[in-house]
This record gives C-alpha cells, sequence and structure tokens, in this order.
C-alpha cells in the first residue's frame, strides 16, 4: 500500500530524507529541514511574495526588488543544500578534479554570463525566453530541463556569488544589476516551463508533470509491460544503468546528462517517470568515441513504478532532475518501460524513434564501449586538462540548451569569446588549491548556507563594480 | 553475525555479494582490473563516492563496492541503485572510534579502512533501509 498521495495535501509536511538542518542566513531562528516543510518554512520566511506563485505579468517585469533578491537568495540557498549536502560527503574522485572545476566555472558564470544572457534577452525578448522554457512542454530528449533551467540561477547566481565573496573578490553590494539578469533569466525560463505560477519542484512537493497530455499518450503509447525480475525487466534496468553512466561520464561526472520528469500518474494508478540521458554531447571533444560507437546525442526513458507494490511514501523529482524514493530502491518496482532515441539535439521531434527492449542489446553494447573508451581517454589526461574540460561543461553546458533554442550560441561564441575562460579565473586557478579552498572553504560556505550574503537593503538595484583593490 | 565495517546502505536489497576485497587506488587499477577478467570475483573499496572513477567497473558488472566517503545521494550512491549493485557508503569499522570528515584530513581513517578491509573475504548485506554492513566470512 503507497502513502505517497498524502505528501501532496497540503497540510502534509513531507518525511526527512536526511537528519541534517540548515541555518543559512537565519541565524537565531530555529534551523530549517529538508523536504516539504523546509519549503514551507522558507516561504513563511519570505519577505516578498517571489517565492509564491507568480504571474506572467511578474515574470515580464524587468527588474526585482531587492527583497526579491534575497528572498530568491534565501531560497536557492536552501534548496542546493536541500539537494546536495549528502552529496557532498563524496569526497574527491579519483578520477576528475571535480570540486576544483566547479568552484572555478561557479566564479566564471558568475562573471561572464550576465552579458550573455542580457544579449540573449535582447535579441528576442522576455516573451522569447519564457517561451523557451515552455518547448520543454512538447519535447523529450531536451536540455530545457530542470538542472539546467535551475543551474543558471542556483549555480551561476548563487554559488557563483558564494565562491566570489569566500575569495572575497567581491562585496555583497557589488554585482547587484548582473544578478537581476541571471535570475529573470532562470525565472523566465522556469516559469515558462512548468505555467503554474512556481519556477522550482521543491515549491510543488517535489513534482515535475509538465508535459502536455497529447505528449504524455504518445510515449505512454510504446510503454511494454513485464513482471519484475523478469529477462525484460532485467534489460530495461540494465540499459538504463549503463546509458545513466555514460552520461555522467561525458557529463564530467555531473548531473547536467540526466533530466527526469514527472511523477504522471497513469489512469491505473502505477506513475509514470520520464528519463532523458544525454550519453552523446557533440559540443565536447572528447564526445568524439561516442560518435564512434554510434551512441545517440539522448535516450530517453519512460519508467513505469507499481507505487502499492513498492510501499512508496514519498517521491521527489528534484531540481536537479533526479529521482528519489522511500523506501530508496524503486528500480525492483518497475513493471513497464519504452525507450526512445534522438539522435541529435536539433532532431525534429516528430523524428524522435521508439525502440523495443528486446532490441537493446547491441546499443547496450555501444554504450558499454563508449563508457570504457571515454574512461580511458580520461585516466591519460592531465590533472589541468581534466580541471580545463570540466570547467567547460558547467560553464559552457548549464546555458548551451538556451542560447541553442534562442539562436544566439554563435553570437555568443563570436562576438562575446563564450569558450573563452576570463583572466580572474585564469588567475583563480592557483589559488583555490590554497589552504583548501575548494575542497573544505567554499563547500562549507555553500553547505552551511552561510556563504550566501545578503544584498544591503538599501543597496541599488543597478549598482555593478567598478571598484577592485 | 558479527560485522567489520557498516556505512550507508545506498538502497534496500536482498543481494548478498560475496568476494575478496580489491583497494583500487587510481584509474590504472580499475583499468587492470577489468583487463585481469576476475572483476565479479571482487568487492570494490574505493575512497570516494564519486561515479566515474568506477565508470567501466559498474559498467562491466562489478557485484559489490564499499566507499570511504559519499551517500546515497551521491552520484556513486545513484548509479549503484541503478545497476541494484550493493554499496556501503562512507563505510567505518565498527571496532573504531574514527568517522570520515568531510572536507577534513582523513588519510588515516581511509589507511586503518584499507589496512582491515583488503585482500578479506567479505559479504555485504543491505536489506536495512538505512545501514550497509560488511562481514568478514573467511
Amino acid at each position: 500500500m503507497s502513502t505517497y498521495k498524502d505528501r501532496y495535501k497540503s497540510a502534509d509536511d513531507g518525511l526527512r530524507f536526511q537528519d541534517l538542518v540548515y541555518q543559512g542566513n537565519f541565524r537565531g531562528m530555529d534551523p530549517v529541514p529538508d523536504g516539504i516543510l523546509g519549503d514551507k518554512i522558507l516561504r513563511q520566511r519570505a519577505k516578498s511574495k517571489v517565492l509564491e506563485k507568480v504571474s506572467k505579468e511578474d515574470v515580464l517585469r524587468d527588474q526585482f526588488t531587492v527583497d526579491e533578491l534575497n528572498d530568491l537568495n534565501n531560497y536557492l540557498a536552501w534548496n542546493i543544500w536541500d539537494v546536495l549536502v549528502m552529496r557532498a560527503t563524496e569526497g574527491v574522485s579519483g578520477m576528475i578534479p571535480r570540486q576544483e572545476y566547479e568552484i572555478l566555472a561557479f566564479m566564471h558564470e558568475f562573471y561572464r554570463w550576465p552579458e550573455i544572457l542580457e544579449m540573449t534577452t535582447n535579441e528576442i525578448g522576455a516573451q522569447g525566453v519564457m517561451n523557451i522554457g515552455a518547448t520543454a512542454r512538447r519535447e523529450i530528449g531536451t536540455k530545457v530541463n530542470c538542472v539546467h533551467d535551475w543551474c543558471i540561477g542556483a549555480v551561476g547566481f548563487g554559488m557563483g556569488r558564494c565562491g566570489l565573496l569566500a575569495l572575497e573578490a567581491i562585496q555583497p553590494q557589488d554585482y547587484v544589476r548582473e544578478s537581476n539578469i541571471i535570475l529573470k533569466f532562470m525565472q523566465r525560463i522556469l516559469w515558462g516551463k512548468r505555467q503554474d505560477g512556481y519556477i522550482l519542484n521543491s515549491q510543488d512537493r517535489y513534482r515535475c508533470r509538465i508535459h502536455e497530455k497529447d505528449i504524455l499518450d504518445q510515449l505512454t503509447g510504446q510503454i511494454e509491460y513485464f513482471d519484475p525480475g523478469s529477462d525484460t525487466h532485467d534489460a530495461l534496468v540494465r540499459f538504463n544503468a549503463a546509458a545513466e553512466l555514460l552520461s555522467f561520464l561525458d557529463h564530467y561526472d555531473c548531473r547536467l546528462g540526466l533530466g527526469d520528469t514527472g511523477p504522471y500518474e497513469l489512469p491505473d494508478g502505477k506513475i509514470m517517470i520520464i528519463r532523458d540521458l544525454f550519453t552523446n554531447e557533440e559540443v565536447y571533444d572528447w564526445s568524439d568515441v561516442c560518435d564512434h560507437e554510434n551512441v545517440p546525442h539522448c535516450y530517453s526513458l519512460c519508467l513505469v513504478i507499481d507505487p502499492d507494490k513498492m510501499g512508496l511514501s514519498e517521491i521527489r523529482v528534484n531540481d536537479i532532475s533526479t529521482t528519489f524514493t522511500r523506501p530508496k530502491n524503486y528500480i525492483e518496482h518497475i513493471i513497464g518501460g519504452a525507450v526512445f532515441v534522438r539522435e541529435k539535439w536539433d532532431t525534429p521531434m516528430g523524428e524522435v524513434y521508439p525502440v523495443k527492449i528486446s532490441e537493446l542489446e547491441k546499443r547496450l553494447e555501444g554504450i558499454q564501449q563508449a563508457t570504457f573508451k571515454l574512461y580511458t581517454k580520461f585516466a591519460r589526461m592531465s590533472r589541468r586538462t581534466l580541471i580545463t574540460n570540466g570547467l567547460y561543461v558547467y560553464y559552457i553546458d548549464m546555458i548551451l540548451p538556451h542560447l541553442r533554442l534562442a539562436g544566439t550560441y554563435d553570437k555568443a561564441c563570436k562576438d562575446y569569446e563564450f569558450w573563452e575562460i576570463d583572466q580572474r579565473i585564469s588567475n583563480y586557478y592557483y589559488d583555490i588549491v590554497k589552504r583548501g579552498f575548494a575542497q573544505a572553504t567554499v563547500p562549507q560556505k555553500i553547505f552551511s548556507g552561510e556563504g550566501y550574503l545578503p544584498f544591503p537593503d538599501n543597496v541599488s538595484l543597478t549598482r555593478s563594480k567598478y571598484f577592485w583593490k | 553475525m558479527s560485522y567489520i565495517a557498516e556505512g550507508y546502505n545506498s538502497f534496500e536489497t536482498k543481494k548478498t555479494p560475496s568476494g575478496i576485497v580489491k583497494y583500487l587506488p587510481d584509474p590504472k587499477s580499475v583499468i587492470a582490473l577489468i583487463q585481469s577478467g576476475k572483476l565479479k570475483e571482487h568487492i570494490l573499496l574505493v575512497q570516494g563516492g564519486t561515479t566515474t572513477f568506477l565508470a567501466p567497473a559498474l559498467s562491466l558488472g562489478s557485484i559489490g563496492v564499499i566507499t570511504m566517503s559519499g551517500a546515497p545521494e551521491s552520484h556513486l550512491g545513484i548509479l549503484s541503485r541503478e545497476f541494484q549493485m550493493p554499496c556501503v557508503m562512507t563505510a567505518y569499522l565498527t571496532g573504531s572510534e574514527s568517522r570520515y570528515v568531510t572536507g577534513g584530513n582523513n588519510d588515516a581513517h581511509f589507511a586503518a579502512i584499507i589496512k582491515a578491509l583488503e585482500g578479506k573475504k567479505v559479504q555485504l548485506h543491505c536489506e536495512d533501509r538505512e545501514t550497509g554492513r560488511v562481514a568478514v566470512i573467511a
């Protein structure tokens, strides 16, 4: 018997997925837990209405107030903690220096994205940005998804500003104008995608049910049903895992390769997760090994789960596109599935095609070969090359899908030198390895929440930064 | 049954894989293990909870993993669930007070775990919702 629907009742506070609590900028107040209750508390403590359902007119307005900026700052800081604090215990990779590339990328994004996002907004208009978000409602295999859209604000603004504050490169009153540009872009994309007034899944009890009904009907029409533990079940699970692993690897051990939406309740009470696994991103030169194995840009999977057999008590599709459940093991309760292929990022939806589960074996071999070749390639790379590549994965890929659809990617490359690394960031490369800055200081600032300093109440909304010391 | 180590359980499973613990310090050791053809004879012991480090081992069917850092929300935790491969994370020795500290110097902690586990035949027990356990069976 499942109880997960109880989580959707307004009085319900959800389950706790972890024992840790969050303090952030709320010194002297009760700490905040994870999950639905944490969202409720953050909204109660907000000074503005920006964390409630907002209207299209609100989103089209070009300027946040200081209170709205600070409420978004606080909420994103908690949200980052909510989805990542336990992941942060994972330590060093042994393969890819992720903490180092992450912090450099955060800061690079905060410096470089504002003018590129402003240029894009100027090119297509605020409504055009919202329309990009809305494309995700009618597509699978699109990187206009939770994790990319969330990263615009949570990573580019939140963690980028947090890292630069920790490095004492900037002050809390700096870059207000640029912060507004980043957060407005994020809000417009996410609002256009959800169209229910919210921007984040955590505001909607961790649901991301964005796809239009006719799209869902097309997808569910391809689902094959099977018994858990059957050969067909095992084949689908093996394929899902292997493709997910390659997606992580092609994206340098980060979650940009994975995109879940759902849970969608089916007429018979079962629930479905739609999962995009981006197994071959053509913008990366190392993806040539994926080309050699004929691995497509994206495999999209529909996974049908029996919530009653599982005894499902909560399911979260969080804002970094990852599904977590209680109990944790939903895999053994998958009773149906379908696999779709999107060969290239711009393959029209009409040309996305299904593959029978019985025909996945050869594709699985290609994925395994690409995984081993990619691993061997990475194992030969220098630490510096790995950090540089990882920086590009974050800095380029997080806004790549939006620039592609806006038609401004080429302009960003040509006129804004999108693929160049800012000299300040190049210099920080040497600073971040000193005194545990990347591996201890920044993670502590990010995951305690104490690094997300608020903007001063009386700060000018047009203030940038003109003074360096 | 007595357990030599325990940690976070990546996901609940009745699988109880057993094998000789093999510590993998670097990518070369991962590649060498794959090429030896003996991947499935071993429970893999690794320092981090990231997933790329073990990528080819996961892809080719490793039977169980013990990590010395990380959690079910870490990428390796997620992938172990997807592969249905039991995984005990941020393992510590039950006979020791030493624990992993995020961002701290854990060298001595890791060394003690490696010394206690490497080369031993162990079995993973991961039925509990929260705790995964490691038993020495020979």
